[in-house]
């Protein structure tokens, strides 16, 4: 069993402590899941906003020599999250502890990882501001990309979630063996195919009109300018131009027709791409479909229109609070991972191996 | 030939505009927003390519957010090859948060932390304005430069104070003794300040004042005003001690929850503060305040950090 006598936790001298640093009930949820399962208790700490919106943390117990874990799930609040996170770190840093070791389920800002025209590399400036505050260790879930772990110049681990999704669908879904695995969109493809793999299914990709807006911008500095005035570019160059991009109908590359579809994808945030899918896969003959993330941020409108889409179950797990979401839509169900981070805890505090965990994980997940 | 561009980050737009006037230029484009999941979003709408950039941000109001837009905005330059970044921070954020207070504390060092911050997002050089602690300025590995309200402060006061030559400035606590008696001194006038007696633990702390303000016009100085609690005890003193009117002159109007209402309800003829964080819904809300504008000393400042020139002359004067 995964479960550990108190007595076994002071394996260091200075023994461990796990805090919370969210100031939202709702998001503390998940670290009191994890320390009970570690058989702790939560530490003491108060984390508040003053009257000006300042956070102030205020850690109510020793820490010096200890080997602290901060748990810390995104709230709607993304940037009030961060600095309570940053100030519990330093605080800890100054006040001596061993070591600090961050539990960030859902890594903020994972999507602004790549440069965007002229925006900013987010994940890693807050990669840099964390390692900064005093971050030893970092132990993350499902990054959106893996490449993110490169921002670090502190060990990342970055587990997986796939093996309890995986268990939902084989213990939830009576049928599932008449599903198919489907990618909303090429770029979730390699994902689709490591489910697929485990469960012996197939896999469908859609591809076409209804593609996420997003994946265009990405570096909008085109590669030459696309300038319409030809004074501008010198006459001896012959660079051509760059045809700008055409979208093609929707295709679904893959059977669906008669055969339960499950989406699957790392992030369900704004849902339009999914409900489009739905439709697609929906008009193709699937008779059930279901979408299966990682992460659940469901923002804004989302729980209304998956309500009124043609997808029959959306199942994200709790690494980021979604109680408010549930209630707005039946829809969403919920797969507890937090085994898999008290597990990681119990192992980085007792210096164990973390293989463990990653067994079976194969190179595309 | 680097050029000044000037961007605003949405704390208090309004400020920014004036600096670009204050410089003979416009504020550069770039898109401030939020994704859905609250994620902030920046976007320079033009090149600053090879260019000196001054991204203009106040700690005020949602903090956290403008904080984190202010180090977005910062990286985000770097990355697109500027050619020096200078945050402009005219209310420094979490500047109370500067040491542990109490032996054996496990406090952070909140303003260090955003020192480092701000540093790990690649700004060059910080202006700001009347640091809480100007040790701050050592949290910095970078040039950081602490501008002065006082030659403001100090033409406000003779403007606006009929009988400023026979006031008292008054500091509202014993922290504050350095900044009165510079001001005193320069309007050569006398200064008091209030003292907290603590008693014992179960009395409540007696609040003395030294000094004498009778039949006399008393100005209260202090840096930043929050809750107010501290300066409308302080107005009730000088009235009791037979301060003939009271006036208030702050930097940082911070003004959360009830202040407003408390300063309405007390016995100051004006509070003065400056434009370092936004105030219009304040004004709106009492009669009783009223803006010193700053914008000139920033733009300025700016402009000589542009230039090379000296920045030192901002210390004693105000500019044309």
């Amino acid at each position: 069993s995964f479960c550990l006598h108190p007595k076994d936790m002071n394996h260091t001298k200075g023994g461990l402590v796990i805090f919370t640093a969210n100031s939202h009930p709702s998001s503390r949820e998940l670290g009191k899941r994890i320390a009970e399962r570690l058989g702790v208790e939560l530490g003491k700490v108060q984390v508040y906003q003053e009257p000006n919106r300042e956070t102030r943390v205020q850690i109510q117990e020793s820490v010096r020599g200890k080997d602290v874990f901060v748990i810390q799930t995104v709230s709607k609040d993304v940037n009030t999250t961060i600095m309570e996170m940053l100030i519990m770190v330093y605080a800890c840093r100054t006040s001596c502890a061993r070591s600090i070791t961050g539990v960030l389920p859902y890594f903020p800002y994972s999507k602004q990882c790549k440069m965007r025209k002229r925006g900013s590399i987010v994940s890693k400036l807050i990669a840099s501001m964390m390692c900064k505050a005093g971050l030893t260790h970092l132990i993350t879930m499902d990054l959106h990309q893996k490449e993110i772990q490169g921002f670090f110049n502190i060990p990342v681990d970055n587990l997986r979630a796939s093996p309890f999704l995986l268990q939902y669908i084989q213990e939830e879904i009576p049928d599932y063996r008449n599903a198919v695995i489907v990618a909303k969109s090429p770029a979730s493809a390699k994902r689709a195919q490591s489910f697929a793999e485990r469960l012996r299914l197939g896999i469908a990709v859609i591809h076409g009109e209804a593609q996420d807006a997003e994946s265009d911008m990405v570096d909008g500095r085109h590669s030459p300018p696309t300038v319409k005035t030809t004074g501008a570019i010198h006459p001896s160059m012959e660079i051509p131009l760059l045809i700008p991009k055409e979208k093609p109908p929707i295709t679904v590359v893959g059977d669906v027709g008669g055969r339960i579809a499950i989406i699957v994808d790392d992030i369900i945030d704004d849902v339009d791409s999914f409900v489009a899918a739905a439709e697609t896969l929906k008009e193709r003959g699937a008779y059930k479909i279901f979408v299966m993330a990682t992460h659940g941020l469901l923002s804004s409108e989302a729980p209304r229109f998956i309500e009124e889409s043609a997808i029959d179950e959306v199942v994200v797990t709790n690494t980021i609070p979604h109680e408010l979401q549930k209630l707005q839509c039946p829809k969403i169900k919920t797969v507890d991972i937090s085994m898999i981070l008290s597990e990681a805890i119990r192992r980085i505090h007792n210096g164990e191996s973390m293989s463990y965990l990653f067994r079976n994980i194969g190179v595309d997940d | 030939m680097a050029n000044i561009k000037v961007f605003s980050g949405s704390s208090h737009p309004e400020l920014s505009r004036r600096i670009a006037a204050g410089l003979g230029t416009q504020l550069g484009t770039v898109v401030t927003t939020k994704f859905n999941n609250g994620e902030t979003r920046v976007e320079f709408g033009e090149s600053v390519r090879g260019e000196d950039v001054y991204i203009v941000q106040s700690g005020c109001g949602e903090i956290n957010d403008n904080l984190m837009e202010l180090l977005v905005m910062v990286d985000a330059c770097k990355i697109a090859s500027a050619s020096r970044v200078t945050a402009v921070i005219p209310c420094f954020p979490y500047a109370r948060q500067d040491k542990k207070d109490k032996l054996g504390s496990r406090a952070s060092i909140t303003a260090k932390l955003v020192a480092n911050m701000l540093s790990v997002s690649g700004a060059d050089h910080i202006i700001t304005m009347d640091l809480h602690a100007s040790q701050i300025q050592g949290f910095f590995d970078i040039p950081v430069d602490n501008l002065y309200a006082e030659p403001v402060i100090l033409k406000w006061i003779k403007e606006n104070i009929s009988d400023w030559k026979n006031c008292t400035v008054v500091s509202p606590d014993a922290g504050g003794a350095k900044r009165v008696t510079s001001i005193a001194d320069k309007l050569n006038v006398d200064f008091a300040l209030i003292h907290k007696e603590r008693k014992k633990a179960d009395k409540a702390d007696r609040m003395l004042l030294v000094g004498d303000v009778k039949d006399r016009v008393a100005i209260l100085v202090d840096d930043m005003a929050d809750t107010c609690g501290t300066i409308c005890h302080a107005a009730e003193q000088l009235i009791s001690a037979g301060a003939a009117k009271i006036y208030a002159i702050i930097t940082h109007g911070i003004f959360s929850g009830s202040a407003i209402s408390c300063i309405d309800s007390s016995r100051f003829e004006a509070v003065a503060v400056t434009n370092t964080i936004p105030q219009d819904d304040n004004i709106k809300q009492c009669s009783k305040i009223q803006i010193i504008d700053v914008a000139i000393v920033l733009a300025e400042a700016i402009r000589r950090t542009h230039n090379g020139e000296s920045v030192s002359y901002l210390f004693n004067n105000v500019p044309l």
